[in-house]
């Protein structure tokens, strides 16, 4: 599963390992791997229980350090920053839907992307309202995450994450909790936002039919 | 159960921080309770001691005779638990004569006192300054020797009764009689104690010389006649008695278990002498009275403690709160593998019992130290004491941990084992809140306290004579349904108040950095509100305590500067005043800011002993203060010139004004003892008016008239007591005083020594110690309370600030949801403390009303403790969100967004 640079990546990995504990509890959640994104690709990082996706997910956005390894946002190593330049760069650029959609449950749906939207920062930044509308939330604005249905609370973390115009857009089992359609509907929509968008998306998932629909698998 | 403990051992160990938290705030809350309790037992051990030093003589058994004396004093001295027991006599004599270089000088009559010659070992009736006992001499009292001009070695003589031969003695010694009002008190062992008017002269010589030249002129007073105590201080003949002192040692524990033991001792006594002796028992008498003391202190404890020590556990009930979720999650894993309902109670115990002994070890330690270093002079620890502590602290700390887990962990071990039943579970309201029971408690609560201030309801009764307390459980329903209303208030409240206030302020959709903080805030309503429900309670325990303890200082110094007279008072014999210039010698001190003299005695109205003081009206206000309050029917002012223009006037009490149908105008003949013949005569004054207290004066009945009438009629050579008034400190004043006119034998007090000194004065419970331990731990509490609600906050927070920071949320936007709803819990919690400790406060002091002597104008405010409370406070919280934003930086992120 080695893979060479041929040109300027969005995002790489190379030989980094992820080592959770220490002594008997000591877990290797990545062992030496190597990975690259580039601009506007979508890939399924593919893999059973434990295999690594999450943190390799997490790696990628700055959320967890190697233990070994360099880790590079556009050509720049990750591990040279500091906790707030690494959440600078989330924050303009990198996008997460978890798999619980992981709302801010003090925050209503339209706050939770307004709030995105504030910590981005940017110069032109995206109205909360237009980003519930795309995803077809707008008159759910005032619901907090308690009162939405899981298929619901994920489309909210979807325009939470568009509310931060990212480059890159990280998606962690986005459908593991919702029924086949629902699931169905979500993948539509953030297919059909990537295209509207061009940012890359990164989907873990160990479902080879959600997988099917990105332009290139890989298997951890 | 090896394996309970085990994985109770390893669960806290996984989790250090956690498990130190618990272990911290448990510690403070037992050190709290267990400092408290060290306090109390040691305060009623102290009040039991210091009752016990303040009698002079135990024990007084009137019998028929010398030898009678002897060989009772023997039999009783055999007897366990008495220290010393000594015949004695006392008698009265005719009258004193000396020739002295200047003359011969003749004194009235007085009393003289038999003792042998080891008298002194334990009984301190009266304490030698020059000289000694010694057989056929005699020792005089101060007083008197200064009366006749004598000197060691000089000789008198001695006239036992009218027509009797003079007897000759040589003076062997000079000494003070200390307590000369019990010595000479007519002895009826049915009647108990009944202190006299001391005798106004005072001749003491060995028993045996007694017995030998005075005895046989004088008759024997019957043991039993109740005649002998119908006239204080007009003793007729010989009572010889066995005086007794008990053993201090013997008498341990409270005042009332000192009292219980002190009578069974005395019953054990007479019983052993059947038919021989019976005893008027000073001491019970007084330990009767600070058992009373003793009682009104426990309550005083009680309403200022317990409220404490409730909400310390409350915060033992927050920090247990700062792990629920992980414990739901670790219980349910523990379900999942098979555990049941006993399994995860018995591992819940063993925890709490793992955890209740580190604390309270803690716990202990931290008491005993804030005890000995906080109570003056410490608290006289023993080893069992220790231990005693020790135990009690572990005890209540896992008792403490247990009930927190218990309550923190209700709704998960419930749910744990009943998940498949859920639907059953009640989701209605508990029924107090369908009963409206906070709101009934604050009712009822507002009524007795209208009922309390109508109605003067007081928990002292008779205020104007000797203060009785009478506790009832009635007067304890004002403070502590308004503490439970409040509490129960702010739990149905949960926060609602405070959210609808956001919400009114953040109006809209937030879409601004304050915006964000304040939707949050509004919606995190229950938690907020377990906060400040902690975090207000715990700072109006504090304002109370500081507002009540600093009032009760304040009008311990009112009483004081009423009890003692002026802020430096000297007390000197009739006479030595005038001869020594002593009122121009202080007047002249630098810090006197003014003087005046007076004459204390006494006077007989009808039957009735009362004090009478001698004012000169133009200087009085000039050494002391005077209050308008202290008179009836005009002003200080009014009522000092009344006496100026009645040369033979005179200011009574409100009760002589009733007793004998008295009005203003009215002449009042009063008995006064005549100093030149030593007997009582009656002198005519005019009543100008009621007085209802006075500087020096005693709670009971009084009289004030003119000094240079009342000398006139006593032929007091003098005044006998100056009020002195200072510009500055009164300790360092009352040393000038001493230093400047040294070596009179007279005594000088000042109102320092007296504001700490424990007498019969109800108020002179001391709070000290018990306020500086609770509001020592009512700063740290503060501080600790809001670190703790910051950390729980962080703790029950993490999964959402790691979600902010895996969207790009910095240091600073996630740390401002921290220290914002930390600030508006201290603010809501500030006005919450305000309101509630004033009103508390309002309400002790109420209850309390009759204690205070004056009841106090306001309530004194303590800005300083406030401010330091309000400060530790904010300090806790300062540094909790400093340290909190420090671990959101180094949150997990990873494994906390993994966690479901």
């Amino acid at each position: 599963m080695t893979q060479v640079a041929t040109r300027a990546a969005l995002a790489s990995c190379r030989r980094v390992s992820v080592v959770y504990g220490e002594g008997p509890a000591r877990v290797v959640a990545l062992d030496g791997v190597d990975f690259e994104l580039d601009p506007g690709e979508s890939v399924a990082l593919r893999g059973r229980s434990g295999s690594g996706k999450t943190t390799l997910l997490h790696v990628l956005g700055g959320l967890v350090e190697p233990t070994a390894g360099v880790v590079e946002w556009k050509g720049e190593p990750l591990s040279s920053l500091d906790v707030a330049a690494r959440a600078q760069i989330r924050a303009g650029g990198i996008g997460y839907v978890f798999q619980s959609a992981n709302l801010l449950p003090y925050f209503s749906a339209f706050e939770n992307i307004a709030f995105a939207v504030r910590v981005a920062g940017a110069n032109r930044p995206p109205a909360p309202l237009e980003l519930l509308e795309l995803v077809g939330l707008a008159e759910k604005g005032d619901n907090l995450p308690a009162e939405l249905s899981g298929g619901e609370a994920q489309r909210v973390a979807i325009a939470r994450a568009l509310a931060q115009q990212p480059e890159l857009l990280l998606c962690d089992e986005p459908t593991g909790q919702l029924d086949s359609d629902t699931g169905d509907r979500v993948l539509s929509l953030v297919d059909a936002l990537r295209h509207a968008f061009g940012f890359a998306l990164v989907i873990a998932t160990h479902d080879a039919e959600v997988a099917g629909r990105l332009e290139r698998q890989v298997d951890l | 159960m090896t394996t309970y403990a085990r994985l109770a051992a390893i669960g806290l160990g996984r989790a250090p921080g956690r498990t130190l938290t618990r272990v911290l705030v448990l510690g403070a809350a037992v050190a709290l309770l267990g400092a408290m309790l060290l306090f109390i037992g040691h305060s009623l051990r102290t009040m039991t001691a210091s009752t016990i030093r303040s009698v002079p003589l135990d024990w007084q058994g009137p019998v028929s005779s010398h030898r009678a004396a002897v060989r009772v004093a023997n039999g009783v001295a055999k007897q366990p638990g008495i220290l010393q027991a000594s015949p004695a006599a006392t008698a009265p004599f005719a009258a004193a004569e000396h020739q002295a270089p200047v003359g011969r000088i003749q004194a009235g009559a007085g009393a003289i006192l038999a003792v042998p010659r080891d008298y002194l070992s334990h009984i301190q009736t009266f304490r030698l300054l020059h000289g000694t006992l010694k057989p056929d001499q005699i020792v005089l009292d101060q007083q008197l020797a200064a009366t006749l001009q004598a000197h060691i070695g000089d000789t008198m003589t001695i006239t036992p009764r009218k027509g009797t031969k003079p007897q000759r003695f040589r003076l062997s010694g000079v000494a003070i009689v200390t307590a000369p009002d019990v010595v000479f008190q007519p002895l009826n062992p049915v009647l108990g104690p009944a202190p006299a008017q001391p005798p106004a002269n005072v001749v003491i010589m060995p028993l045996q010389t007694f017995a030998r030249k005075i005895a046989s002129h004088l008759g024997t007073i019957a043991t039993a006649s109740l005649g002998s105590s119908a006239l204080p201080g007009a003793q007729t003949g010989v009572q010889w008695q066995v005086q007794a002192q008990v053993d201090p040692a013997k008498l341990t524990g409270s005042p009332s278990h000192a009292f219980a033991l002190a009578t069974q001792t005395k019953n054990r006594v007479e019983r052993s002498l059947p038919g021989q002796v019976q005893f008027v028992d000073n001491l019970a008498d007084n330990l009767n009275t600070a058992a009373g003391d003793a009682l009104y202190a426990e309550t005083l404890y009680i309403m200022l403690a317990v409220p404490g020590a409730l909400i310390a556990l409350g915060l033992a009930y927050l920090a247990a709160l700062g792990t629920v979720e992980r414990d739901r999650r670790e219980l349910a894993l523990l379900r999942a593998r098979g555990a049941s309902r006993r399994d995860l109670s018995v591992l819940a115990s063993i925890e709490s019992a793992l955890i209740g002994i580190v604390a309270g070890l803690l716990g202990a330690g931290v008491a005993l130290l804030a005890v000995s270093r906080l109570v003056h002079g410490g608290i006289g620890l023993t080893l069992g004491r220790a231990l005693l502590a020790v135990g009690v602290c572990i005890g209540l700390a896992f008792t403490g941990a247990a009930a927190a887990r218990v309550g923190a962990s209700l709704a998960v071990f419930r749910g744990s084992v009943t998940e498949g039943r859920r639907s059953a579970r009640r989701t209605g309201k508990p029924l107090w809140q369908r009963l409206w029971l906070d709101l009934l408690a604050l009712a009822v609560s507002g009524f007795v306290y209208y009922l309390t201030a109508r109605t003067g309801f007081s928990a002292v009764v008779n205020p104007d004579s000797n203060p009785t307390l009478s506790l009832s459980v009635y007067m304890f329903l004002a403070p502590a349904l308004l503490w439970l209303g409040a509490t129960l208030l702010l739990v149905r409240l949960r926060g609602r108040a405070l959210a609808w206030v956001v919400q009114r302020t953040a109006r809209e959709r937030a879409t601004t950095p304050a915006g964000f903080l304040l939707a949050s805030a509004g919606r995190r309503g229950p938690a907020i509100n377990r906060g400040l429900v902690v975090i207000g309670l715990l700072l109006a325990f504090g304002v109370n305590l500081g507002i009540f303890t600093a009032t009760y200082d304040q009008q311990a110094q009112v009483d004081a500067q009423l009890t003692l007279g002026a802020d430096v008072v000297v007390t000197a014999p009739p006479g030595v005043t005038a001869r020594e210039g002593l009122e121009t010698k202080i007047s002249h001190l630098r810090g006197v800011a003014g003087t005046t003299a007076l004459d204390h005695s006494y006077a007989y109205v009808g039957p009735d002993l009362q004090d009478i003081f001698g004012v000169d009206a133009g200087t009085l206000t000039n050494g002391t203060a005077l209050r308008d309050s202290y008179f009836l029917g005009g002003s200080a002012g009014q009522m000092l010139d009344r006496l100026r223009s009645t040369p033979d006037g005179i200011l009574v009490s409100k009760e002589t004004i009733t007793d004998y149908s008295l009005a203003e105008g009215d002449l009042l003949k009063l008995r006064v003892l005549d100093r030149r013949t030593g007997a009582f005569k009656v002198v005519p004054f005019h009543v100008v008016g009621i007085v209802q207290e006075f500087p020096s004066a005693p709670k009971d009945s009084f009289m004030v008239a003119n000094l240079p009438y009342l000398e006139r009629v006593t032929h007091d050579p003098g005044p006998n007591v100056i009020f002195v008034k200072t510009s500055g400190d009164p300790t360092s004043m009352s040393k000038r005083v001493v230093s400047a006119t040294a070596g009179g034998g007279w005594i000088v007090k000042n109102i320092r020594e007296q504001t700490v000194q424990t007498v019969s004065s109800i108020t002179t419970v001391d709070l000290t110690g018990i306020s500086r331990i609770e509001e020592a731990f009512a700063i740290l509490l503060a501080a600790g309370a809001m670190a703790l609600f910051v950390s729980v906050s962080l703790a029950e927070r993490r999964h959402e600030f790691a979600t902010m920071a895996a969207i790009g949320a910095s240091l600073r936007e996630i740390a401002a949801f921290l220290w914002s709803e930390a600030a508006l819990v201290l603010a809501a919690g500030l006005v919450l403390a305000g309101l509630l400790g004033s009103l508390l406060s309002e309400m002790l002091i109420a209850m309390l009303q009759h204690v205070f002597d004056p009841p106090p104008d306001h309530l004194a405010v303590p800005w300083s403790f406030l401010g330091g409370l309000a400060g530790a406070a904010l300090a806790g919280t300062a540094v909790a969100c400093f340290l909190a934003a420090r671990a959101v930086a180094r949150l997990p992120l990873g494994a906390i967004l993994r966690e479901e």
